[in-house]
């Protein structure tokens, strides 16, 4: 036990000396700050440029009511045109102001034989982030219209029927979770990058003792499985003080008069205790599993470039997680939400997610850990195993038959 | 008591046999050659010494005890494929690999500096390992080595790679290492240098042993046939009919004679006709065969494929197996 901490020791120094560390633990909250505030600051940005609709109606009073409401709509963003009424050529017209992009929509009104109205919305993209909230306020607008038009033609005064339509305001300021959407993001992808970084650098050590012969000095005096638990210790220690000097800059930072202005709005950075701890818990579950799973893929190779080709065996999850997103993000506690979660390549990402947005059951996020744990044990007996046969081979890479058998051989 | 005993040891990797029934034993106080061919097994031999591979069928015993990975606190292993962390320091490098050996830091920092002292390369331990000459890291590679003091060095192809001056000082520290009654294993495909070094050499061929046993037994069981001349003028005296077969680079012969009872009386009639032909004598020295042609004789010429670095004493008309 004593060598394993030396290996691990060494590898935390060594690393820790670097100024690759110094770098990344600068770079990477920057970039990743650049990353979830630009993505949103954009968002916000295109959510608020108007969006260009015509209205086509026979019925031109309707149409010129309507486009007044959108106007006076100030959530609406929506900047429209009136045609009526529609002449032979109007739709061509519209179709090839929609492809070149002049024109994001029109609605087309008709009144139907039966005196029944129809309305039909033309988009000039399939996206329904962008047709949805059209689609909202156009429908709104319009059946405000409609009542407001019943209710005069029965006999109510302009100013009680202004009084009845007047629209309601929600206020949804007030989140129940313990951090913002912003927050979550932010610790979705530090927990991606550094469990990505961190698992890669294991793999690296490895190659790194295996092209360098050094690791056959070390078996002399070590097992293989306590070489490869102290490395991953040593690596994984060299993550944890990362993330700690991180926790610690953002907690000085909150101290600060400009953390006050930052904790406001839709794009506040409130992390509350709970997220801090969950987020090392689960950084050091996914950590050992990714790593392990590293350690084994650095064993089978001979140099970063082959580890190259093998990469995606550690990013595939990962990416998946990714996809994934939405999934949670639109509904944290809905049946599938709950089953990725609780894959334990996913985890650490997506439970930790979950965390942020709306804390899970306990149940679940207990489920989670046995899960992690368990295969963390499968997949560090199976690493141990490749690594124990993998170290010592040089030359060229194993085929699957052959990882199989250093498996199967003791 | 035995230092190293293997017994009947055998490893077979896939399809390939590695070693094949493998036995010897390495007294204390001893230096000990394996010999052999590139990939005639020595590496894999060495590597079950350490429990790096375990052996198929057989046994190991390090210091009269079955094979115990504790007992590897008394070994220092060099291995063939040298290799050092290239960002450490020097200094660290070798604390920190005294310290996997056992040994506590300020010990292994005085040990590092003492041995870097003696190998003169004192003035680079605070520099990156990176930055050194390979022969500087492979001195430091030695010294990591032996910085625990073990009773049992084993090192596999140590000289390799060296120059003839670092080659020398090594040599030397092991004999030195030797005498103070550590025993010593190592691997060579280069014979020339265990004729000098060993007190016990191992022959290996193709995974099997052909030949071991004490330096003195085995030149002793092989007649002192051979004669090496260093002469000027008539060169008559190659064609006598004592001479089997002759090896011959300008002014240097290696003769090897007739089977005979008596070599050394063959020997003096050779001589007493060069001289009265007139042949000037440089040097006339009666030998027995060197190891490579011992070893060569021993598994046949077809298979002695060795390092371009070696010797090579191929006797003509392949009179040798006469």
């Amino acid at each position: 036990m004593h060598k394993v901490w030396l290996i691990a020791q060494r590898e935390y120094l060594e690393r820790v000396r670097t100024r690759a560390f110094l770098i990344s633990t600068i770079l990477i909250p920057v970039m990743m700050g650049a990353f979830v505030f630009g993505s949103f600051y954009l968002d916000k940005k295109s959510a608020t440029t108007p969006q260009h609709v015509a209205l086509v109606s026979a019925d031109a009073p309707f149409a010129l009511d309507l486009q007044q409401m959108l106007d006076a709509d100030r959530e609406a963003h929506i900047l429209s045109d009136v045609i009526s009424p529609p002449g032979p050529d109007t739709r061509p017209t519209l179709e090839h102001m929609l492809d070149d992009h002049g024109l994001d929509g029109y609605l087309w009104i008709d009144r139907l034989p039966s005196g029944e109205l129809q309305f039909v919305y033309t988009p000039a993209t399939s996206s329904p982030t962008v047709n949805g909230p059209v689609l909202a306020v156009l429908s709104t607008n319009v059946r405000t219209l409609l009542l407001r038009r019943g209710l005069i033609a029965r006999g109510l005064g302009e100013g009680d029927v202004d009084g009845l339509t007047q629209p309601v305001r929600i206020d949804h300021g007030h989140h129940r979770p313990r951090s913002s959407l912003g927050a979550a993001f932010a610790l979705f992808f530090l927990m991606y990058m550094v469990v990505v970084l961190y698992g890669m650098n294991v793999a690296r050590s490895i190659i790194e003792e295996k092209t360098s012969r050094v690791f056959e000095v070390l078996l002399s005096t070590i097992r293989p499985e306590e070489m490869m638990a102290g490395k991953i210790l040593g690596v994984g220690s060299v993550g944890l003080t990362q993330v700690g000097i991180w926790m610690l800059a953002v907690a000085a930072l909150a101290a600060t008069p400009f953390a006050h202005a930052a904790a406001s709005g839709d794009m506040a950075l409130t992390i509350g205790p709970a997220q801090v701890v969950f987020f090392v818990l689960y950084f050091i579950f996914g950590f050992l599993l990714y790593s392990s799973m590293a350690a084994a893929l650095g064993a089978m190779t001979n140099s970063e470039q082959e580890l190259q080709q093998l990469n995606m065996f550690l990013v595939m999850p990962l990416g998946f997680c990714m996809l994934m997103i939405p999934v949670v993000m639109n509904a944290p506690n809905s049946f599938w939400s709950r089953v990725v979660s609780l894959i334990p390549f996913c985890s650490p990402l997506l439970m930790n997610f979950r965390v942020s947005l709306s804390m899970p059951q306990p149940w679940e996020i207990g489920l989670s850990f046995v899960l992690m744990a368990v295969t963390i044990l499968i997949v560090i007996w199976l690493a141990s195993r490749i690594y124990r046969v993998g170290v010592l081979m040089y030359g060229k890479r194993p085929t699957v038959h052959e990882i199989m058998r250093w498996v199967k051989y003791s | 008591m035995s230092i190293v005993a293997l017994h009947h040891v055998r490893k077979v990797y896939d399809t390939k046999v590695a070693v094949d029934d493998m036995s010897f034993t390495i007294g204390p106080g001893m230096m000990f050659g394996l010999l052999g061919p590139n990939g005639s097994g020595k590496t894999s031999t060495i590597r079950m010494m350490i429990g790096i591979t375990v052996p198929d069928s057989g046994t190991v015993e390090l210091f009269g005890a079955p094979f115990d990975r504790r007992a590897l606190s008394r070994v220092g292993y060099l291995p063939e494929e040298r290799g050092l962390y290239k960002k450490m320091k020097v200094v660290d490098q070798l604390v920190f690999l005294g310290q996997m050996h056992g040994l506590d830091a300020a010990t292994a920092s005085r040990r590092a500096h003492a041995w870097c002292e003696r190998l003169q390369i004192l003035e680079s331990v605070q520099k990156r390992t990176e930055d050194l000459s390979k022969g500087m890291q492979q001195k430091i590679q030695f010294i990591s080595t032996l910085l625990h003091e073990p009773e049992l060095i084993i090192m596999d192809e140590p000289f390799s790679g060296l120059d003839p001056v670092n080659a020398s000082l090594l040599q030397d520290t092991l004999e030195e290492l030797r005498n103070q009654g550590r025993s010593i294993l190592f691997s060579t495909h280069r014979m020339d240098q265990v004729e000098r070094m060993c007190d016990q050499i191992c022959l290996i061929h193709n995974s099997k042993l052909v030949l071991s046993g004490s330096m003195r037994d085995i030149k002793s069981r092989y007649p002192v046939n051979r004669v090496q001349v260093v002469f000027q003028g008539d060169d008559a005296f190659l064609a006598h009919a004592a001479v089997a077969s002759v090896k011959r680079h300008n002014e240097h012969a290696e003769i090897v004679l007739r089977p005979s009872a008596d070599n050394a009386g063959d020997a003096q009639q050779l001589l007493a006709f060069a001289l009265a032909h007139g042949t000037r004598i440089l040097r006339f020295e009666l030998t027995e065969p060197t190891l490579e042609e011992i070893f060569i004789e021993t598994v046949g010429t077809d298979h002695a494929d060795f390092d371009t670095q070696s010797r090579m004493h191929r006797v003509v008309d392949g009179a040798a197996h006469a």
